[in-house]
């Protein structure tokens, strides 16, 4: 047995055993028959069996240097470290769907053993194991990781260099993918949940699953700044890059959802959006990975291009097909137009839907653009980051407004005594505001630290005011943090306030810039002082490396680098990061004297409070984890407080 | 350092060297920032370290040192490339639309949450309301 025909074996009876599903979960729910449903359960736990086995047998072919694959011909080579090997299946296209299809798997399975009436358990099941026929089907046609070298080399090309630099690679698009999955069973419960016409019920259990998945691409897009950060070498996180802004909707949509599912939960409401929300959120997935795929838009993440574009973009079209069909019969059946008061909680929730599913529409529109005007006019245009920025700006701001007040509304109507807190909030703002003008900062910084406080100030009253409820009613007021679902949506909120501040500040005090050093010579800015002392070369092997070596007056020695791969023909910067608490120092060596190592050029990015970006992620991850800790699990409808 | 060197043409064929690159300043950057490298992947004349990026840092240093404003280095830019080299697309002809289209996006989308802050309309069938409305007479004209 080879690890080719043990991975190709693999994979055609994942697939076949998820067409299996896929007609019993389906039959299950036209015959109304149990016995289908049984079957169809077991196929889940198989279909990831060998799922799982198809992707050991492409680490296995990676181990073992087994050229005779075309894909580990081409991604992978004998010089590699170990750890490099392991995530090699994620470096490019065919491997990474693997992983994506193992995911996939893993969801249905863990999906299917959800309790739920088994009208709607067998559509959950039908519509996952149909996700599933599309992931393997790609993979047993046009995308096979196991395809074979007909004349295989003695050693392979290894994989992007880019994707060997940092061990973020190989957390980053894992995390990605179990975001962009998750949103997967959300999809399903909300097609279950419209088949059968129970338009309440689904959003609890579809709740939870939405918020594992949102955690992950959370945690996944703040890995992903990190590693941008720490790599491509031009110091910052965030680039609006299409393939970004393409895991960017999902995220956003996922969020809006979030939101209005709570109010859902509470009062009933919001049923079509909170369908509609779930079904873009998904189809936006897969419309993600059609731009990452077909090479239709310009990208950083071009790497992994290939010939499944246009068949994503089929898939895309049929789950918005599938999604909009029965949306607009729900459409028709609920009416739910009027009746509510901006100035309430669901009110706030409603609006910071608004501004996220707008916000969500904006990067859309700037995404499509250049695609659709070359598309009707053959002109091309660039609509990048200026562009997003400024329609970001009041977007976001508008978030962190109704950030602090929403909590602090109650439910229905907002009667007096909510005057003190919000009187408690504006002074927070305004004090901040004025503290930062006073300091000199931008407008924009300056309403950054006032949104900062003022989110403070709200966190600050919602947990007095939990404690002292409890206290009240004669509880012990600890008990308060025990209401993990409260706690932790007030933990992500300090999260996301804090991030909103360091985004604010990173974008608008980032200073940059280079310098051509002799030896000897020294440099300083924004109150550091370096000086250049030298090159040196350096052989590892894979890869040869270059070292500026400076001597700082705060930092000791700091090392940049240059690497050279011999696969590329251009040098690869890896930069290095000196984190304060303040401001990042952040190094490039971007040429140097290639004769006698006289001189050096450097690059000296130094950016505000962009090590509290990476704490605000942890945050957050660390609020969503407590939320979804498993004694929390909402197994009834919890009284919504 | 000779080694060194013997390591490095063993690994880049690109060893061409011209001298020093020039220093550049923030001004240089964020000028770069708003303009596209033309051969890249999505990254900025700012980002980027392909030759052309590399070029137009130089270029944009130069010109800043004759005196010239930010406007005019874009336009230089812009005779050459063509508008598609601004990442800031201008708010007139083809990319007019990029800016106006998300307001009327929003406004659509707030059109849309508008309708939940409507009062309900309650109609009742008039019918029923006069029926309504003898029954509740009704205990009074049977005392």
């Amino acid at each position: 047995m080879t690890p080719g025909l043990l991975g190709g074996l693999s994979l055609l009876l994942s697939l076949l055993v998820s067409l299996a599903g896929f007609v019993l979960a389906l039959l299950a729910y036209l015959q109304g028959d149990g016995r289908f449903l049984k079957g169809a359960l077991r196929a889940a736990p198989l279909a990831l069996a060998f799922a799982a086995l198809a992707f050991l047998a492409l680490e296995w072919a990676l181990l073992t240097h087994d050229f005779t694959l075309r894909y580990v011909a081409q991604h992978h080579s004998t010089k590699d470290p170990l750890w490099v090997v392991l995530v090699t299946p994620w470096a490019a296209l065919e491997g990474s769907i693997l992983l994506w299809g193992l995911l996939q798997t893993l969801y249905t399975y863990l999906a299917s053993r959800a309790r739920l009436d088994p009208w709607r358990r067998s559509l959950v099941l039908a519509t996952l194991f149909g996700v599933q026929v599309f992931f393997f089907g790609v993979m047993a046609t046009i995308a096979n990781p196991f395809e074979a070298m007909p004349n295989p080399p003695s050693e392979g090309m290894g994989p992007n260099p880019l994707l060997q630099n940092h061990w973020m690679m190989a957390v980053h698009p894992v995390l990605m993918y179990l975001g962009f999955v998750g949103l997967s069973v959300p999809f399903a419960h909300a097609v279950a949940a419209m088949l059968t016409r129970r338009y309440q019920t689904w959003v609890a259990e579809t709740r939870w699953w939405t918020l594992i998945a949102w955690g992950f691409l959370t945690a996944g897009k703040v890995a992903g700044g990190w590693w941008s950060y720490e790599v491509l070498g031009w110091g910052g996180y965030w680039a609006w890059d299409p393939v970004e802004n393409a895991s960017f909707i999902p995220w956003l949509l996922a969020t809006a959802f979030l939101h209005t599912a709570f109010v859902q939960e509470a009062r009933g409401r919001f049923r079509v959006w909170n369908l509609a929300f779930v079904t873009l959120a998904f189809a936006s997935t897969v419309l993600g990975t059609f731009l990452t795929r077909s090479g239709v838009i310009q990208s950083v993440h071009a790497f992994a291009e290939g010939p499944v574009g246009p068949v994503f973009l089929g898939f895309f079209l049929l789950v918005l097909a599938l999604g909009f069909g029965l949306l607009s019969r729900v459409g028709r059946e609920v009416g739910e137009e009027g009746g509510l008061r901006l100035f309430s909680r669901e009110g706030a929730l409603l609006l910071g839907a608004f501004f996220f599913a707008g916000w969500a529409l904006v990067v859309v529109l700037g995404t499509l653009y250049p695609l659709l005007v070359e598309a009707f006019t053959g002109a091309k245009v660039s609509v990048g980051a200026p562009f997003f920025n400024q329609v970001s700006l009041p977007l976001g701001a508008g978030i962190l407004l109704l950030m602090g007040v929403g909590p602090l509304l109650p439910w229905r109507r907002a009667g007096r005594e909510v005057l003190r807190n919000l009187a408690v909030l504006l002074l927070a703002l305004a004090v901040g505001f004025l503290a930062g003008l006073l300091r000199g900062y931008t407008l924009g910084a300056s309403l950054a630290v006032g949104l900062f406080l003022y989110n403070l100030a709200a966190v600050a009253l919602l947990t007095w005011e939990g404690l002292q409820a409890r206290r009240r009613a004669g509880l012990s007021p600890w008990g308060f943090f025990g209401q993990r679902r409260r706690v932790g949506s007030l933990v992500v909120h300090l999260g996301v306030a804090l991030a909103g501040l360091a985004i604010a500040f990173s974008q608008t005090y980032r200073l940059e810039s280079e310098k051509t050093l002799y030896r000897g010579q020294a440099w300083e800015v924004a109150g550091l002082r370096m000086e250049f002392q030298g090159v040196r070369a350096l052989d590892e092997g894979r890869r040869f490396a270059v070292e500026a070596l400076l001597q700082t007056d705060r930092f000791g020695e700091v090392r940049p680098r240059l690497h050279f791969y011999p696969q590329m023909n251009a040098p690869l910067a890896y930069p290095r990061v000196v984190y304060t608490l303040g401001n990042d120092y952040y190094f490039v060596l971007m040429d140097f004297d290639r004769e006698k190592g006289e001189w050096a050029s450097l690059r000296l990015i130094v950016t505000p409070m962009v090590l509290w970006l990476w704490v605000a992620g942890g945050v957050v991850a660390l609020g969503t984890l407590y939320i979804l800790w498993p004694e929390a699990r909402p197994r009834t409808r919890e009284a919504v407080a | 350092m000779r080694v060194f060197l013997l390591l490095l043409s063993l690994f880049s064929l690109a060893l061409a060297q011209e001298g020093p690159p020039p220093d550049l300043s923030p001004e240089v950057f964020r000028i770069a920032r708003a303009l596209r490298c033309p051969v890249c992947q999505g990254e900025s004349a700012a980002e980027s370290n392909s030759g052309v990026a590399q070029e137009m840092r130089r270029l944009i240093a130069e010109m800043l040192k004759e005196g010239k404003s930010e406007a005019e280095i874009k336009s230089f830019f812009v005779d050459r490339y063509g508008e598609w080299i601004l990442y800031e697309p201008p708010r007139r002809g083809v990319t007019l639309w990029v800016w106006v289209l998300p307001f009327l996006a929003l406004a659509l989308l707030g059109a849309g949450v508008f309708r939940y802050f409507r009062r309900p309309k309650v109609e009742l069938d008039p019918e029923a309301l006069k029926r309504l409305e003898a029954e509740l007479e009704g205990p009074e004209e049977t005392p």
